[in-house]
């Protein structure tokens, strides 16, 4: 069978999986009884078993088959939970993520067997279930007979024989009756399956289908929907209507292949005895029932897990939609150019015009709105495998660390969700390694003992805040100073003429660490100026504030979209540009009597600030100018907390841009981002004004 | 003879004119071809790209062909045409030609091959015979193979 189409529901869906037993185990650790998690986390080790052995994943099959058992153990209450099991279950959850990798990268799961960790998780089956009471059900038993017959096996045979306990209705009883007056065998049928059958749903249905061709079956219980459903136990009973004969059936059944046990006899309808007891039995029965259904569907009765209320949409169909919004976007400019054109037309028609526009302005607006909404994903699905990581760095470096997460619900551009996961890690690693103290350290200093990181996200305008917070040690702005003259990255008259800021940035370096251990988590000079880089990739930006002693706070502000933006259109020469409005803090009229020289560079002091100033028509290789004018206009940027002015010849205006790509056969030069269409159907392009600070 | 020519190894070529020399250019290749249009220069680019046009909402670089291979820039007049090419598995791009002729259909035996390159070290497909003219075959794919890894 060709799988290969599955395999990218395979992979989403063993993600979400493994997401959910992160975060169950990590509750299963602070509340070791709560019955629910279990039940959550034996239903999710069980989804991805059943999944991984229709793939074909053997390894994966086993390892979670076995992770399977141990928290049937654990649901059955034959075995508590204890720190070292918690331990092998992530060490079994990272050796999962590890297969699912290897078929993400390879689509085979690999060769690690993973043995280690099986035999761990055997040897907790074992330790658990020896202290308790009742016998074992350890898949790894090489006699799996007897043991495991269902735990209420008393006087064996009779209780064996289950459907003797079916209850049967009125209209079954006239089949079974009409049956017999037609000479047909009328048999009675308990099936065992083996405990170590994976597919017993599958097994089910083959004895189903095996009697249903000889035959008719009146009953089943449980029923076939939750036989299909595997919702049973390791039996199941059935009432069956056939011409042959008691053997013939037998052998049917025996036949497909993991069936234990078939017994089966031939049925009578329990006399008027039943009547009587009915009731008993009946409620005897529902209980039994009851407790059947309890154990073996912990998902319906413990309330369905709140499942991502999401559909997956293909990215490229957004795309296509976006575009369509971006054509009604330039074709609503078109129309606002058109009627500036026409003034001279008659008042009347052109009010109706100018009503139009605004409706069509209402409308873009709206679908650009609804449309952004849809390739908004919430930051949740990138920081929720941040408590899992915080714990185990908190095991490994020895340092008692919770982590508080705010604002998971906020929500940004998927283009940006996909990217921001990995700045994010370093940053908390960074805050987990060099900003917290060690627990004596923090102790001797009488804070609390255990360290705490935040992490909170919220919108801004629009912007989204990210913020990592640690109330570590601080930034020892000195040590900074003093790690850089050591390395050669600046001298040290220039340490001492360095603000605190300024050193801070030293730290975003390339190569650039002040641990002086290296360990593993971090601290290998790789990390922050990877995690700028990537920021600012998304055209955002990072800023660090420290206070010695009390702690640091890292903020990254990211824009929430890319593809749709506000700008200020200008002119140099008579070419036109786009400059993105977030990056513009003011526009300054300025003498050309006012500029003045550092160091060969022209600036200008802008209400106290020197503010060094770039002529934009250099940058882009203009025409020269016949005669320099009098006054500048001058756009002053940012990034971060650093201007510049641009020097341009004429303000356009505001407007909302579509950013389009420019192609890629033609070399572009970084201060070009992108083009964008005008309403008269020309081209501008977007200057990256970061690239010119 | 154009009526009882064999089908077979025999494509259709646009043919274009640079000054008075004659290039080909397998239609297969061929998007569209549109009149000349404003171009927005492109700052930095490569000196044979005078700028991108807004082609129906996509944006599209244009690449001088006469720049390319080395000539001087000429006027654009009413001939002037914009050929916008699709690569197979690439990007669209479009060349500017001084003039667009007509199409022509050539079999293998009214080309002949050549291996040598021209001064700008172009390799040609072949030099076509139409009629009494000589039709020089550009190799597109290679011309844009060129700044795919540039």
């Amino acid at each position: 069978m060709d799988l290969s189409q599955y395999l990218e529901m395979f992979i989403d869906e063993t993600k979400e999986h493994l997401q959910n037993l992160n975060d169950q185990v990590l509750v299963l650790e602070a509340e070791p009884d709560n019955i629910d998690t279990i039940n959550e986390i034996f239903r999710a080790a069980h989804s991805l078993k059943g999944m991984a052995g229709t793939m074909g994943f053997k390894r994966m099959q086993r390892l979670t088959h076995d992770m399977e058992n141990v928290f049937s153990e654990i649901r059955n209450g034959k075995m508590g939970v204890t720190p070292d099991l918690v331990d092998v279950v992530f060490k079994c959850l990272d050796a999962i993520e590890e297969y699912l990798d290897c078929i993400i990268n390879t689509s085979d799961e690999g060769e690690n067997d993973n043995e280690e960790i099986i035999k761990t998780l055997n040897a907790c089956l074992e330790g658990g279930s020896a202290a308790a009471p009742i016998e074992t059900v350890s898949a790894e038993e090489a006699t799996p007979a007897e043991v495991a017959a269902p735990a209420e096996t008393a006087p064996a045979d009779d209780d064996k024989r289950k459907f003797l306990h079916i209850d049967i209705a009125d209209f079954e009883k006239n089949a079974i009756s009409e049956a017999k007056a037609k000479n047909l065998n009328v048999y009675g049928v308990t099936v065992y399956i083996d405990e170590n059958c994976i597919l017993k749903a599958a097994r089910a249905f083959l004895v189903f289908k095996g009697v249903e061709a000889v035959g008719e079956i009146i009953k089943s219980v449980p029923g076939v929907q939750d036989i299909e459903d595997e919702h049973f136990d390791f039996d199941f009973s059935m009432l069956i209507i056939s011409e042959k004969n008691i053997d013939e059936i037998k052998k049917i059944i025996a036949d497909v292949s993991e069936i234990k046990e078939v017994i089966i006899e031939n049925y009578e309808i329990p006399a008027d005895v039943e009547v009587v007891s009915s009731v008993q039995e009946k409620k005897e029965k529902k209980k039994d029932k009851d407790d059947g259904k309890k154990k073996s569907t912990p998902a319906k009765t413990n309330a369905k897990p709140v499942a991502n209320r999401s559909v997956r949409v293909d990215i490229e169909k957004l795309d296509v939609l976006m575009n369509l919004v971006s054509e009604l976007i330039i074709a609503k400019n078109g129309l606002v150019s058109a009627s500036s054109s026409t003034l001279d037309e008659n008042k009347a028609s052109m009010q109706s015009f100018n009503e139009q526009i605004e409706y069509l302005e209402r409308v873009t607006t709206n679908l650009h709105e609804s449309v952004m909404k849809v390739r908004m994903v919430p930051i949740e699905s990138v920081v929720s495998r941040f408590p899992r990581m915080i714990r185990d760095l908190s095991k490994k470096l020895g340092k008692e660390m919770e982590l508080i997460m705010t604002g998971e619900e906020t929500e940004l551009d998927r283009t940006v969700i996909d990217e921001i996961g990995d700045p994010l890690m370093h940053m908390l690693r960074n805050s987990a390694d060099h900003g917290l103290e060690s627990t004596i350290d923090r102790l001797k200093l009488g804070k609390p003992q255990c360290g705490t990181i935040q992490l909170n996200a919220y919108q801004d305008g629009n912007n989204v805040t990210i913020e990592v917070i640690d109330d570590g040690a601080g930034i020892d702005v000195e040590k900074v100073k003093r790690s850089a003259i050591e390395k050669g990255h600046i001298t040290e008259e220039q340490a001492e003429q360095l603000s605190e800021k300024e050193a801070i940035d030293l730290l975003f370096r390339p190569a650039f660490s002040t641990a002086e251990k290296i360990s593993d988590v971090s601290g290998r000079g790789v990390g922050l100026d990877v995690v700028k880089n990537k920021i600012e990739g998304l055209g955002g930006d990072v800023e660090v504030s420290t206070k010695l002693g009390e702690g640091t706070k890292f903020t990254v502000r990211l824009p929430l979209t890319l593809a749709i933006i506000q700008a200020l259109m200008v002119e140099v020469r008579d070419e036109k540009y786009a400059i993105p409005l977030n990056s513009i803090v003011t526009i300054e009229d300025i003498p050309v009597s006012d500029i003045k020289y550092v160091q060969q560079k022209e600036v200008i002091n802008l209400r106290g600030t020197v503010i060094p100033i770039v002529r934009l028509d250099e940058v882009l290789d203009s025409e020269p100018r016949e005669e320099e004018p009098e006054n500048l206009v001058v756009v002053i940027v940012k990034k971060g907390d650093k201007q510049t002015g641009l020097v341009i010849d004429n303000l356009l205006g505001q407007q909302e841009i579509v950013i389009k790509p420019l192609g890629k056969y033609i070399n572009i030069h970084k201060i070009i981002s992108g083009a964008t269409i005008l309403g008269d159907g020309g081209v501008a392009l977007i200057i990256d004004s970061n690239s010119l600070i | 003879m154009d009526e009882n020519e064999i089908l077979v190894e025999s494509k259709q070529y646009i043919v274009v004119k640079l000054d008075a020399e004659q290039y080909g250019i397998d239609i297969s290749y061929i998007d569209n071809i549109v009149r000349m249009e404003r171009i927005t220069r492109v700052p930095k680019a490569q000196s044979f790209f005078p700028g991108v046009i807004n082609l129906r909402g996509e944006i599209i670089p244009v690449m001088s062909l006469r720049n390319r291979f080395g000539l001087a820039d000429k006027e654009t007049t009413n001939a002037t045409r914009m050929i916008i090419l699709k690569p197979e598995n690439g990007a669209k791009i479009g060349i500017l030609v001084d003039e667009v002729r007509e199409v022509v259909t050539l079999d293998e035996s009214n080309i002949e091959k050549t291996s040598s390159r021209d001064e700008q070290g172009f390799n040609l497909l072949g030099v076509g015979k139409y009629k009494d003219t000589l039709i020089s075959l550009l190799n597109i794919q290679e011309i844009i193979n060129e700044l795919d890894n540039a």
